[in-house]
């Protein structure tokens, strides 16, 4: 594309997100689909973030509510479990702690440098409620 | 493949294979990824979208990178759904002739629009989708404004909000217009089903989009958006906007089947005053100032009549 002149674009362009033929792209899992290097889950915006999910799964009751309002496909649900998040898709908005019911949160927000490990033994007790 | 998939409840929904994918450009916590993937996720058909112009199609779409695992195009701003409803005509064209190699797959046609390319630009063509019957379903991520271009008005930005192109200051208080009632405009077309819908009642999201996709004919839905860069709020409070908007019923959630029989489908327990929906939004921020608290009043006062009017419709089912 680099010697192309203005006026010689395509008009049109036609991209395959998948390689090869697929049958049944709703009865397929990410994992197994064939994507092709025109899909953007190839790509990454990872460097998006300023922040980070962390998810601690000892506390996670699997109610899926982070699944379902995640804007970017980041959450990664699994057999009607909860399984971590895809941080090459995340953009680290914070929807996902956000509506996390749980007391205190599976899913809380750190800087995109914080291990994730330390975070998790450290991570806050339970709150009480105010009455 | 043409039986409605069974959602009872969360957990099943989650084990949905995804046909919308990340790495799209759409900001950080934009409601229009959101509400796509819940549409997309409440069918196992095969689709075929289309998206018009606008903050979706250009995050989505961005050479050489395609966010959609189905059959999708766009063409123009003001054509989504006129190019879904030709290739549903086309559809129907070769399966009569019988030239289809598998005729029992039964795609879905969906167009996804914004509000400007929907209340405005695209309108005629909207309208000529419903008035002519396609089997089409065509869906408005209304976020009320021009957000993809900066942020100026659309016939769908609400009094009092302060736009690029209707900016609050020293001599205005922003918008003056109030927004258009398209659910309305287009039931009015008499279309077998249209309802309005919010990204956080996915239940009653995916029972309408589903029992839209059931129905032969066109199909109108409008999805509220909360859209972080023009309404100004935090990314992370794009779900509590959505709740304020359905809660303070700015943003009604109800369908209107075949054009006259109105049912509202969520009442909130506790209904918020507008004015804390109001105050979440940097966009509504000079209305708090002394000389513009009556406007406040009014957006209450409009709000609860226009609740007693769909309240009174569903009565009277006319």
């Amino acid at each position: 594309m680099a010697n192309t002149g203005w006026d010689e674009f395509e008009i049109g362009a036609m991209l395959r997100t998948f390689d090869g033929a697929i049958e049944d792209i709703a009865g397929t899992l990410q994992e197994d689909r064939n994507y092709s290097p025109n899909s953007s889950f190839t790509a990454s915006v990872a460097d998006w973030r300023i922040e980070k999910p962390v998810f601690n799964k000892d506390y996670c009751i699997d109610c899926q509510f982070c699944w379902v309002y995640c804007p970017d496909i980041s959450i990664i649900s699994r057999d009607k479990k909860m399984i971590g998040v895809d941080m090459d898709h995340c953009k680290g908005c914070g929807i996902c702690v956000e509506v996390c019911p749980t007391n205190p949160k599976s899913l809380l927000m750190f800087p995109e440098k914080a291990d994730e490990e330390t975070e998790i033994a450290n991570w806050p007790a339970k709150e009480d409620k105010e009455k | 493949m043409s039986e409605m998939k069974k959602i009872k409840n969360l957990k099943e929904f989650s084990t949905s294979a995804d046909r919308f994918e990340g790495a799209n450009l759409l900001c950080p916590g934009c409601a229009h990824s959101i509400i796509v993937r819940e549409v997309l996720n409440a069918t196992n058909d095969d689709l075929v979208l289309s998206a018009s112009t606008g903050c979706l199609e250009v995050c989505t779409a961005v050479y050489p990178y395609t966010s959609w695992d189905a059959s999708w195009i766009h063409i123009g701003f003001e054509n989504g759904s006129t190019a879904v409803a030709g290739a549903e005509a086309m559809y129907n064209a070769l399966k009569r002739k019988g030239r289809l190699k598998q005729p029992d797959r039964n795609p879905k046609f969906v167009s996804f629009a914004g509000d400007g390319a929907s209340y405005d630009i695209g309108f005629q063509w909207i309208s000529g989708c419903m008035e002519r019957g396609h089997n089409i379903m065509h869906v408005v991520l209304d976020n009320e404004v021009y957000a993809n271009t900066g942020g100026q008005r659309s016939s769908s930005t609400p009094i009092g909000s302060s736009s690029t192109t209707a900016p609050a200051g020293r001599v205005s208080y922003g918008e003056k217009k109030n927004k258009k009632d398209m659910v309305a405009i287009m039931a009015s077309h008499g279309i077998p089903y249209s309802a309005q819908v919010a990204p956080n009642k996915w239940k009653d999201m995916v029972k309408k989009i589903q029992h839209g996709m059931a129905v032969d004919g066109p199909v109108f839905i409008n999805a509220v958006s909360p859209c972080t860069t023009e309404w100004k709020f935090d990314p992370k409070d794009t779900m509590m906007l959505t709740d304020l908007a359905t809660d303070s019923l700015v943003f009604p959630l109800y369908e209107i089947i075949d054009g006259h029989e109105l049912n509202i489908t969520y009442r909130p327990k506790n209904v918020v005053p507008v004015e804390e929906y109001l105050a979440a939004q940097g966009r509504f921020k000079h209305l708090f100032k002394d000389e513009y608290k009556y406007l406040i009043k009014e957006w209450q006062e409009r709000v609860d009549a226009n609740w007693a009017y769909l309240n009174r419709r569903e009565e009277a089912r006319v």
